[in-house]
Parts: structure tokens; C-alpha cells; sequence
């Protein structure tokens, strides 16, 4: 199995960065990280929340909205920061979409049946990656990236692809991603 | 024949005591009079001295089936540690007693304990026993999370 790791200096590295404050976003890390944002908004048709196990499952029409990004599914399953510790575990499923513009001003749409989140401290290292499964696709203005699964590290700012297909729609091939990279 | 309105409200309470010693033993009986009552739950034993969740509103009204009709709902979730967690507030809802069960058509909404998280929908079901909360309609959460940033190695 080829595994691609696409650093965030070639530009896809936009995407981590917004999806950062999508899935991510929901997140918030230490106390040392005290930039204050607009709130992340989620909206749902209906939801389940277990105050026991501090667990929120969001039902039907699933959007989140945040300055940077946009995510919708019919289903998100989080597990909700007590005390203000980090947000560590959110699962999207189901339709899931993500629109954001880096920094740059590119566009970026996300597909994939099922988003994961995760988050946890190990020996003082973060680690922080979002995980698509489910024929995640990528779509820019000029490429479209195929990818099962696509995890993005955000801790380590880089996309890592297993056995990628790119489409450059400006030249119109196919072709693997490591030939166009 | 005329019902003396002090003999109602002590009528109403001792049948909201009495369901209430019914549903949960560990229950404390609600306190005070019908126009502002609370109802606690304490955690298991070690900690049986802690209440776990407290049920209160600012007035109650018999329904038919032993059902009250409460006014300004405030249910009030703790940790052990004594910290509040989680506050959900309706403006009427119906309780159920004996089923520890209230529910409502109308708006409610929940803020955690520490102002971070709030939610907020339309027509809810709250289960006492296990701590569940239902919003059926028009659910809406905002979380205020500071910035994050990048510690990975």
C-alpha cells in the first residue's frame, strides 16, 4: 500500500488549517491557547444528549458553522468537553460535506460518508487528525483528489493519502497523485 | 363547597411528596410549597451525601394521571466534585413523578456549567433515571472554545 504524505507547504495544507475550525474546530486545546474565537454553531433537526456520559448525537440536517468552514451530514455523534478540557472525540456520518476557503482564497469541497475526530495527549505529543473513510473526495478549482481513507494530521500540518487518485482539471488527466506531486 | 386555597396548595404538596418518595428512594422530597418546590438526587453510596441532580420549578399544578404541570423547569446536573454541569431550563413542561419524566412542545435550553456550551430547541423529554435529554425540533448549540493551536511534535 502506497502512502502519500503531502506536506502543508504544497498547498493542501490549506485544508488541514480550515478544517481545523470545521470538525476540529469544535476543539479547543490548553489554557495557554486563550485567542478567543466566534462561537462554532451546530444545528440539527433533533438531538440526544446523555448527561451521564457527556455525549451529543445530532439527528437530521446536520450543519456546523464556523468563520472559516462549513460542514454538514445527517448524523454527528460528540462527546462533549467538561471543564474545559478538550474537545477529544466527533464522529460526522452520513453524507458528509465541507466546504472552506484557506487563507489564499481557494476553495475546498470535502465528500465522504464518514468523518472522524480525534484528539489526545500522549507522553506531553499531541495528536490531533481527522479521519475521512467512506470514498472521500477532495475538490478544488483545479484538482479533485480521490483517497480511502484520507486522514489529515492536523498536529503535524499534513494530508496523509493511501493510494490517491488526482484529477487536474486543468490539463484533464488522471492519474496517480504521486506523478502529479 | 369551596376549596380554602391553603388546604389545595397542602394537598398539592403532599401529593407531589408522595410520588416523588415513590419514584426514587434516594430522592429528597420536595421542599417548601407548590409555588417553589425542588426535588434532589443523590449519587450511589460512597458519595450518597452529594446530590447528583436537582429538580426544581417555581410552581405546580396537578394534570390528570398524576402528571404536574411545572412551571419555569430548572434541572441542575453535579459532579462529584460539587460543580455544577449542566443547567437545562423550560418554561413549562409536564412532569411525570413516578416515571421521573418530563416533557414539553415548548422552547428550552441547556448551558454547561462552565458558560461554554449552550443548546437551545423546541419540545423536549427529560429521563430522570438516566440523565437523558431529548430536543425534538430546531436544535441549536453554540460553543465558545478559544483558539486552537498546534502542539504536535
Amino acid at each position: 500500500m502506497k502512502k502519500l504524505i503531502f506536506l502543508l507547504a504544497l498547498g493542501v495544507g490549506g485544508l488541514a488549517m480550515a478544517q481545523t475550525n470545521g470538525l476540529a474546530a469544535l476543539a479547543t486545546k490548553g489554557p495557554a491557547a486563550a485567542k478567543p474565537k466566534p462561537p462554532t454553531e451546530i444545528n440539527s433537526d433533533s438531538a440526544d444528549f446523555d448527561l451521564n456520559t457527556h455525549q451529543a448525537i445530532y439527528r437530521g440536517h446536520v450543519q456546523v458553522v464556523d468563520p472559516k468552514v462549513r460542514l454538514t451530514c445527517e448524523l454527528m455523534l460528540v462527546d462533549l468537553p467538561q471543564g474545559g478540557e478538550h474537545l477529544n472525540h466527533v464522529v460526522a456520518a452520513t453524507n458528509v460535506v465541507v466546504d472552506f476557503t484557506n487563507e489564499r482564497g481557494e476553495k475546498y469541497h470535502v465528500t465522504a460518508a464518514q468523518a472522524v475526530y480525534d484528539f489526545k495527549v500522549v507522553n506531553a505529543v499531541t495528536n490531533e487528525t481527522v479521519t475521512f473513510t467512506g470514498k472521500p473526495v477532495v475538490d478544488t478549482t483545479t484538482t479533485t483528489i480521490y483517497s480511502e481513507p484520507m486522514v489529515w494530521d492536523r498536529a503535524r500540518n499534513h494530508f496523509i493519502f493511501t493510494e490517491p487518485t488526482m484529477i487536474s482539471k486543468e490539463t484533464g488527466t488522471n492519474g496517480p497523485a504521486s506523478k502529479l506531486f | 363547597m369551596r376549596l380554602n386555597p391553603a388546604t389545595f396548595y397542602l394537598a398539592l404538596v403532599a401529593a407531589f411528596c408522595i410520588c416523588a418518595a415513590m419514584n426514587n428512594p434516594a430522592q429528597q422530597l420536595p421542599v417548601g410549597h407548590a409555588t417553589d418546590f425542588t426535588s434532589s438526587q443523590y449519587f450511589e453510596p460512597p458519595h450518597e451525601q452529594q446530590v447528583k441532580m436537582r429538580l426544581s420549578g417555581a410552581e405546580a399544578l396537578p394534570l390528570p394521571g398524576g402528571l404536574l404541570d411545572v412551571r419555569q423547569l430548572r434541572v441542575e446536573t453535579f459532579g462529584l466534585d460539587g460543580k455544577t454541569q449542566v443547567v437545562v431550563r423550560a418554561p413549562q413542561c409536564s412532569y411525570a413523578p413516578l416515571d421521573g419524566v418530563a416533557n414539553s412542545a415548548g422552547h428550552m435550553d441547556l448551558q454547561s456549567g462552565d458558560g461554554k456550551i449552550h443548546v437551545e430547541g423546541d419540545g423536549f423529554l427529560w429521563r430522570q433515571t438516566t440523565s437523558a435529554l431529548t430536543i425534538s425540533n430546531h436544535v441549536r448549540t453554540l460553543i465558545n472554545m478559544p483558539e486552537a493551536t498546534m502542539t504536535g511534535s
